[in-house]
């Protein structure tokens, strides 16, 4: 099978430990000693698509970035959203 | 910006366990001026997109000590600290010291506790009399001894501390001499209590916070290491005995909502989250801000410099982003709720209130079937003049 062209990418300087993302999946994001995401699998399948997508709009720092998925149809609540830009 | 009638902060609650009218209409205007508790004018964000934004922008500060900034209160400092700078990078140096203990792994590994911690409570709420008082028998006790379990205190200093904070989170509630009185006497058992802790080191967070510090003072001063018991003792149980209690209200006011989750309590986390969004427990007052240059909103509304700004918890019901907001939907998906914040000041305890309600939820609903309110909801009556907006009492029967 070909490799998933989902691509999964964390800061974690810019992380605040919410947890949300090790919660909603906990195959693809853990956490390391200090607290800070770290990513498990880069690339997830697609069928996670929506969980992770769940994932990258809920974190409150917008630390989580998910490419290579299809967005059309999906609600665009956060549009205009500004990331933490180099926070840390 | 002109001031024509601005209209007070936080507005006033429905008599039944319900979101305050104002709530609804609010979202008229992107940003409506509003008179804080202590007299002072500021501005409230009122929309979810325009709130998410801010949240992450730099250009506000939390560092409301500056002049002219607005005060929460006449009678009090509250979140007025001018000795702790709570802008990047040094709050982020600060923060990163604590958030280990908040991983989702530590949350994890107390949840057991705190089933334990559950039982015991409501073991106890099952001898007495009927009707008991949730908020003493179970809501204020249990984030309390979770909060002495992870800081190692004595759980007999609760009641010590439990007067303290409330005289320190009075708003409009106590005197100014009282709210002294209290601030210096909670400052002097936080330092008795460090001092126990540095003479008697435990597998607690306190005591590894005193470690941190001694091995680099410059990383987290005394004063700051104080400041974060502070903080987190205050945040770790204040905050959710309210939620707990007002979670709970709003569910049993609603027989039939209580029903359907008992019936089905794998939608215990999904009620919390709707709870929480739904929630009345708090204010936008905790998210004071203050801007350090104009800031646009999306509409192209300017939030001038210099201005006091709430980023408005009440975004919560932006129908934009949540259909039917007004409405409590134990199964609403994708609950993204501004009450623990965004940005880098997104509540450091939320995954550990998040555990702590969805076990309160499910223990209550689950030992307790026919749980009710003793009194209609109309009746339950709000603390006046402090700093959250729970419920004085919440009796209940079963």
């Amino acid at each position: 099978m070909a490799e998933s062209r989902v691509r999964v990418t964390a800061n974690s300087e810019t992380c605040v430990t919410s947890s949300l993302c090790v919660y909603r999946v906990p195959g693809v994001f853990d956490q390391d000693p200090e607290g800070r995401v770290l990513v498990l699998d880069a690339h997830p399948s697609a069928e996670l698509g929506r969980e992770l997508l769940r994932a990258e709009r809920g974190c409150p720092t917008r630390s989580i970035t998910v490419e290579g998925l299809d967005r059309s149809g999906l609600d665009e609540a956060d549009e205009g959203t500004a990331r933490v830009e180099g926070a840390a | 910006m002109s001031s024509s009638c601005p209209v007070s902060y936080p507005f006033p609650w429905a008599p039944a366990p319900d979101i305050p009218a104002d709530w609804r209409t609010m979202r008229d205007q992107p940003l409506l001026e509003i008179t804080l508790p202590s007299g002072d004018p500021a501005v409230i964000v009122t929309r979810y997109k325009d709130v998410r934004r801010l949240f992450a922008d730099e250009r506000l500060s939390r560092n409301t000590s500056r002049h002219p900034a607005s005060r929460i209160s006449a009678s009090n400092d509250l979140f007025g600290d001018p000795e702790i700078d709570n802008d990047p990078p040094r709050y982020l140096e600060e923060r990163a010291v604590v958030m280990r203990a908040f991983s989702a792994r530590r949350i994890e590994a107390l949840r057991p506790v705190v089933r334990e911690i559950t039982a015991e409570l409501m073991d106890a709420m099952e001898a007495g009399p009927r009707p008991a008082e949730l908020m003493e028998a179970f809501a204020y006790p249990l984030p309390i001894l979770v909060i002495c379990h992870m800081l190692g205190i004595p759980p007999a200093d609760r009641a010590k501390f439990r007067r303290l904070i409330d005289g320190y989170l009075s708003v409009t509630k106590l005197p100014v001499d009282e709210v002294e009185r209290c601030r210096t006497q909670y400052w002097d058992y936080l330092s008795e209590l460090i001092a126990s802790k540095r003479a008697e080191p435990g597998d607690d967070l306190i005591s590894e916070l005193i470690r941190v510090s001694e091995e680099d003072p410059e990383k987290l001063t005394d004063y700051q290491l104080q400041h974060w018991v502070k903080t987190l003792l205050i945040a770790g149980y204040v905050t959710t005995a309210s939620q707990i209690g007002t979670g709970m209200a709003v569910l049993l006011h609603r027989p039939e909502t209580a029903k359907e989750l008992q019936q089905d309590l794998s939608l215990v986390p999904s009620a919390v989250e709707e709870l929480l969004r739904y929630q009345i427990m708090g204010t936008s007052l905790g998210s004071l801000r203050y801007a350090l240059e104009d800031i646009e909103l999306l509409d192209g509304t300017v939030v001038a410099k210099g201005t006091t700004v709430l980023l408005s918890v009440e975004s919560n019901m932006d129908e934009e982003v949540f259909s039917d907001a007004c409405t409590l939907d134990i199964r609403r998906e994708d609950n993204h709720h501004m009450t623990f914040g965004a940005g880098i000041h997104f509540c450091a305890g939320a995954a550990l209130a998040r555990m702590e309600l969805q076990e309160a939820t499910d223990g209550l609903l689950r030992r307790f079937p026919s749980l009710r309110l003793a009194v209609p909801g109309e009746e339950l009556q709000r603390p006046v003049g402090g700093f959250l907006a729970g419920y004085a009492e919440i009796p209940v029967s079963w």
